[in-house]
């Protein structure tokens, strides 16, 4: 659905966006992470159409972005990080008003502007001015805008920027619903555990190079070759703890309240083993599995490291 | 027919709530006033002198409200079409209409249109008001619909060079400043140079004055300089010429090769024709 192919975007001397490559496929969710500053609203801007590339190539469903710029952004929807609003103008008539710069026919307006407030749970909201409106409110309404003409690529920058709690759920709980509508997501966030856990894969950027990419899963096995996993036993620890750590494969064991942590150095099957052995040796296990790696932790070890390299060379 | 979302949204927000009509009413009453105490001046001069009406009372008020307008139009129009691009920037809405596949080229004739309704709104208005001088004769119903021309030819100008600045510029201030400092060359710069012309070329001795032509030639821009003539006739233009203590010969032989006035509204159309483009290539390029 979207290439980017060696992309370049300089301002002067200045190299925000620095041979960035990526690939998402139909109905995918790309999660883009970064410190601020890293390229990230650049390289979305790009693929919207907002800003020329010095170098390289995006296509959106085949389209260049940029010999076919009207033909492109049919196919886009998208959101920026900082937006504003009209004043004087009420929701619904700020949808019309979008409706209409997408070409959408008088008498289908009113139908698509219903739509959209309700799967943005806007609907009591129609006849309040924008103006008036919380962020949160004004987060949805302008995801809302950049659905109306149907697009297959929806490009949010920070839709979850600014939130609330209560906001950040209902804005998780859309953009689930976008997935489930077969949408194409590139998405950016700082709240990175619940990128991993909406997205297909993600990439790591930062100053405008491409630091990382692939699944969760895989990103997480790359930058650490361990793997955490964590059981919970009935009763007392000590036995279970005795057998892990006769496993070759295990590594520390951390003993909490209600679980143990295991470091595991392994593959599945490996890991199949030790709960064979558990079992085996008449150990009460109630649960066993792989802790989800944090992204969190990943994207400070990767971009941590780059800014300690940094700091070396500086030094 | 589809109408430019543009100028519908835009025209649906100046318009909500009192204060549009409240300015409008307010514009008339004073423009009412005006006449009011154009004509009481000259009943109260029939009083004391037992002359009869002076038709002439009727055109200068006419004249007075007609130049009224245009000085209005040249303020207003840049106010609103100067920021009209750089203030969605501003206002960071500007990328939400960018992204949508509706043209640059669409979005500036929609803020242009805006802006001169804007304007025609007070103009048309006030038709009624210019038009009580039909009682007395003096002016034409052509010489109404003519002005209105100059009206929005003038608009039309004055709205595309604002434009062009605030898509130029980021700031609207910057706009703003640039656009009133062209309209100022354009009124008064031009003016400058042209008595700077006659100064240089005058013959000190024989005291020869420039042709009509002559004035054209550096004043085909000056907005001021086609309405006088649209006023007054060949008299109107020295009018103007004479806020520098100019005379222009304007005998037989020394017809200018158009009116001025249309030269302007010339002027006026090319301007537009060059500026409009160029502002919408400019939002497409960023």
């Amino acid at each position: 659905m979207l290439v980017i192919e060696n992309l370049v975007k300089k301002y002067g001397r200045f190299t925000a966006v620095d041979g960035l490559s990526l690939e998402i496929g139909p109905g995918h969710c790309y999660g883009f992470v970064g410190p601020n500053g890293a390229g990230k609203t650049t390289t979305m801007k790009i693929v919207a159409g907002l800003l020329r590339p010095t170098a390289g190539k995006v296509r959106v469903a085949g389209i260049d972005v940029v010999e076919n710029p009207r033909e492109a952004k049919a196919k886009i929807g998208y959101m920026p990080d900082f937006f504003g609003v009209y004043d004087n103008l009420k929701v619904s008539e700020y949808m019309e008003f979008y409706c209409g710069l997408y070409g959408v026919e008088y008498r289908k307006r009113a139908v698509i502007t219903d739509q959209l407030l309700e799967l943005v749970n806007l609907t009591d909201k129609k006849d309040a001015y924008v103006d008036t409106l919380s962020r949160g409110m004004k987060q949805r309404l302008c995801l809302a805008r950049s659905l109306i003409h149907d697009p297959d690529l929806l490009i949010l920058d920070e839709p979850a920027s600014g939130l609330d709690p209560r906001a950040r759920i209902d804005m998780k709980e859309i953009l689930k619903e976008l997935r489930n509508m077969g949408k194409t997501i590139l998405i950016s966030s700082h709240i990175l555990p619940e990128l991993s856990e909406m997205c297909t894969s993600i990439g790591i950027i930062e100053k405008g190079k491409m630091v990382i990419t692939g699944t969760v899963a895989e990103i997480v096995r790359k930058i650490s070759q361990k793997r955490t996993l964590k059981i919970k036993v009935l009763g007392d620890t000590e036995p279970a703890v005795r057998l892990l750590q006769e496993q070759v494969t295990v590594g520390s064991i951390t003993v909490g309240n209600e679980h143990i942590e295991v470091e595991f150095e392994g593959d599945n099957n490996q890991m199949a083993d030790i709960l064979r052995s558990l079992v085996k040796g008449g150990i009460p296990v109630i649960s066993f599995g792989e802790m989800e790696g944090s992204l969190e932790n990943i994207f400070m070890q990767v971009t941590g490291g780059a800014a300690a390299l940094e700091n070396q060379s500086g030094n | 027919m589809k109408i430019n979302p543009v100028i519908e949204k835009e025209l649906r927000i100046k318009m909500r709530g009192w204060r549009s009509p409240a300015l409008l009413a307010v514009y008339l009453a004073i423009l009412g006033l005006v006449i009011f105490f154009g004509f009481f001046e000259n009943i109260f001069d029939i009083g004391y002198s037992f002359r009869t009406f002076n038709p002439r009372t009727a055109y200068n008020v006419y004249n007075a409200l007609a130049s009224f307008q245009l000085v209005l139009l040249t303020l207003i129009v840049p106010a609103v079409t100067a920021g009209a691009i750089s203030g969605e920037r501003e206002r960071q809405t500007l990328d939400l209409m960018l992204c949508t596949n509706f043209s640059p080229l669409s979005i500036i004739i929609g803020k242009i249109a805006v802006s001169i309704a804007q304007i025609m709104l007070l103009i048309v208005a006030s038709m009624p008001i210019l038009g009580t001088v039909f009682l007395f004769g003096g002016v034409r119903i052509t010489d109404l619909l003519l002005l209105i021309a100059y009206y929005l030819a003038t608009a039309l100008m004055v709205a595309s060079i604002g434009i062009f600045f605030s898509t130029l510029f980021k700031k609207t201030s910057v706009a703003n400043i640039l656009t009133y400092l062209t309209l100022m060359f354009l009124h008064f710069g031009t003016l400058v140079l042209f008595a700077f012309y006659v100064r240089v070329t005058m013959d000190p001795v024989n005291f020869t004055r420039p042709t009509f032509n002559e004035a054209l030639a550096f004043l085909f821009a000056n907005p001021m300089f086609g309405f006088s003539y649209l006023l007054e006739g060949p008299s109107g233009g020295g009018t103007i010429l004479s806020l520098f203590t100019m005379v222009l010969s304007y005998g037989a032989g020394n017809a200018p090769v158009v009116p001025p006035w249309v030269a302007n509204m010339i002027f006026d159309v090319v301007v537009a024709a060059v500026l409009i483009p160029l502002s919408a290539r400019l939002l497409r390029r960023p």
